[in-house]
Parts: C-alpha cells; structure tokens; sequence
C-alpha cells in the first residue's frame, strides 16, 4: 500500500510554544518520515509561527497561550478532521524525539499489537537523565493508580501513537502540564491495548533548559488531585 | 465547644464541595438562601450587637467580634472555593471557543499555503469544518 508505506494515513501533531531556534529543523526532519505535521503554537511570543509557516507543515494558531495539553487537542482535532488519518503521533517540539522510535511505534501500531504505543525513557538503559528529574518523573508514576495498573513506567513522555479510534474518544481537559496524567488515566478506563516501547531521549542542553523543571511536578500533582474527582 | 464543630462542619462541607461536582438548581438556590441569612445575620448584628455575644457564648467563644472572625474566615474559604470552580469552568468555555477559532482560521491559512484542498471558487460563505465521517 502506497498509503502506507509513505505514511500518508499518519498525522504527527506537535505543540510549539517559543521554539523558533529549533522548530523549524524539527519539522523538517519528521516531514523526511511523515509528511502530515500539524504544528499548533500556543500564542508564542518568538517568531515560532513564522519558523513554522517556512515548513511544509500545517500551522494553527492559539490567538492566547492556553497550555501544552489544549494545544495537543486542537492539533489532534484538526488532523482528526482531514481525510484519512488513521494514525496520530505526539512529538515534542524541542527535538528531544527521535524520528526512528516513532517509526518503531508506529510499526507497533499498524502491526495491530496495540491502539496506543507509548514511548518511556525508563524501559530501556535511557541515557544521562538527570537523576533528581528521574525521581521526580517516578514520583508521579507512583502517584498515579491509573499509571499503575496500565504498568507504565512512564506517565510523562510526550512521544505517543494513537489509533484513530482511540484519538476521536480523547478529549483532554487538563490545558496544562497535567494532560500527560489525564491520557494515561483516560487510556486506562478505555479498552484501549496500551503498549510501552523504550525511546531515546535526546537531553540537548536546549530541551534541558526548556523541559520540565522539578517544581512543574507540585503543579501537577495539583492539577491532577483537583480534577473532576466523582464526576 | 460549639464553636469547633460549626467550623470543623464547615471545612468538611468546604472540601465536600472541592471533591465533589455539586453544580446545579440545588447549589444555585443553597447560594440564594445562605446569602439572605448572612443578610439578615448583619441585620441583627449591627442592631443588636450584643446578641452576637450572647450567641458566641453558647459557643463557648469569649467575644462576640471573635465569633464574626471565625465564620468570616469560613465563609471566605467558601467564596473563594466557589470563584475557584466558577474560574475553571470558564477556562473551559474559552479553551473550546478558541480552538474552534484557531482551527477555522488554520484552515483557511493551510489552504491558502496549499496543504489543503482548494475548495470550489466564488464560495462566498466561509465553508464550515468538514469532518470525514
């Protein structure tokens, strides 16, 4: 299947906040693999949106800033109403994602092991992370029952494969930080096949400086412990 | 005394309604009621100050005065809760609605761009998002 083979039925959704140095090169090198991306920039102040126009992938514009998890919706409601995606990747915009373990997980995906593929820095001998943000990502692992029962070991990597399915039902609330916690939670409730793959994380000093500090962790407890609880 | 179990009432009612979804006509017409008794409450209070005194007393709290500071305490608690709630139930709102924009708007950009199908020319009317299925 041509459709396949050149991955014209997936979509690669990226949340772009204050990325201009490297989005424009991240882009380029997903579009090499996927040629659907659909980047949403969340109101940045930097020229994001123009480094983005420059690419051959799609550009949709908060007016505000609204957080990395409403902009992941809006990217996947926009891909989700194009033809003939059947397939939805995640990706982080600082280019702490590799290509090939997309790639690898999509392969997962399309093989009909799993609707969903997850990518975590733990499963595999994932080099130099820092240790107190290892403690801190395990924290909210050992936090989250949801977490726990899918068996993850990792509820905040931004790297995921969704089925189609999957994506229609998902509806993230949580605008910010917390909406990793929410997908985990939402994937545990559904029937969906959850699968976690060892990915690489490439720890630049660009993506060090611009990734989730240790405090951002209290924030997202909290979210999470305020959320919709019995409803 | 009195008084600990009015304002331990009070903070398992405050965390009750942190927990729990309590929206609605019942909420709503709760608000209504406790706002005309806090009315009628300062009536009384200002009118007849001692009364408070008396009331804080049978408590088992010295001072009328400390009395209104315990239950102000409470009820800013309660205020603020409610604001709280009411704030995110608006970001909400204003998360659907700017997506919905930002989603048209792109849209038209992408077409424009020539990543999305052009659509019949002369359209006079914006098209409306077109879903697959």
């Amino acid at each position: 299947m041509p459709a396949e083979t050149q991955n014209h039925d997936v979509w690669v959704v990226i949340p772009v906040f204050n990325e201009a140095q490297v989005i424009a090169s991240v882009v380029e090198d997903v579009r090499r693999t996927f040629p659907n991306v659909v980047c949403v920039d969340d109101g940045s102040r930097d020229h994001s949106a123009d480094e983005i126009a420059k690419t051959g992938a799609h550009l949709v514009r908060h007016p505000v800033n609204m957080g990395q998890g409403a902009s992941l919706q809006t990217g996947l409601s926009y891909a989700l109403a194009r033809d003939g995606g059947r397939f939805f990747i995640t990706f982080d915009a600082d280019g702490q994602h590799r290509v090939e373990d997309a790639v690898a997980m999509l392969r997962l995906a399309r093989g009909g092991a799993a609707d969903v593929v997850l990518g975590s820095r733990f499963l595999a001998q994932s080099r130099d992370i820092p240790r107190i943000k290892r403690a801190m990502l395990r924290t909210v692992v050992a936090l989250s029952p949801t977490a726990r029962r899918l068996r993850l070991t990792d509820a905040h990597n931004g790297l995921r494969v969704l089925a189609r399915p999957v994506a229609e039902q998902l509806r993230i609330t949580m605008n910010g930080m917390a909406h990793a916690s929410e997908i985990v939670t939402f994937l545990a409730r559904s029937r969906a096949r959850v699968i976690e793959v060892p990915v690489t994380i490439l720890y630049t000093d660009y993506s060090m400086a611009k990734g989730q500090s240790v405090i951002n962790g209290v924030n997202i407890l909290f979210d999470l412990s305020v959320r919709q609880r019995g409803g | 005394m009195w008084i600990k179990v009015v304002l331990l009432g009070a903070m398992v009612l405050t965390l009750l309604l942190f927990v729990r979804r309590w929206y609605g006509v019942k909420m709503q017409a709760g608000k209504r009621v406790a706002f005309f008794a806090f009315i009628a409450a300062n009536a009384v209070a200002i009118v007849r100050p001692d009364d408070v005194t008396w009331v804080a007393n049978r408590l088992g709290v010295g001072r009328g005065a400390d009395l209104v500071l315990y239950l102000l305490v409470a009820a800013f608690v309660l205020a603020m809760l409610n604001t709280y709630l009411r704030f995110r139930e608006m970001d909400r709102r204003y998360t659907e609605l700017t997506r919905t924009l930002a989603i048209r708007e792109a849209e038209l950009v992408n077409r424009e761009r020539g990543l999305l199908p052009a659509h019949h020319e002369h359209a006079t009317v914006l098209p409306t998002v077109t879903v697959d299925d």
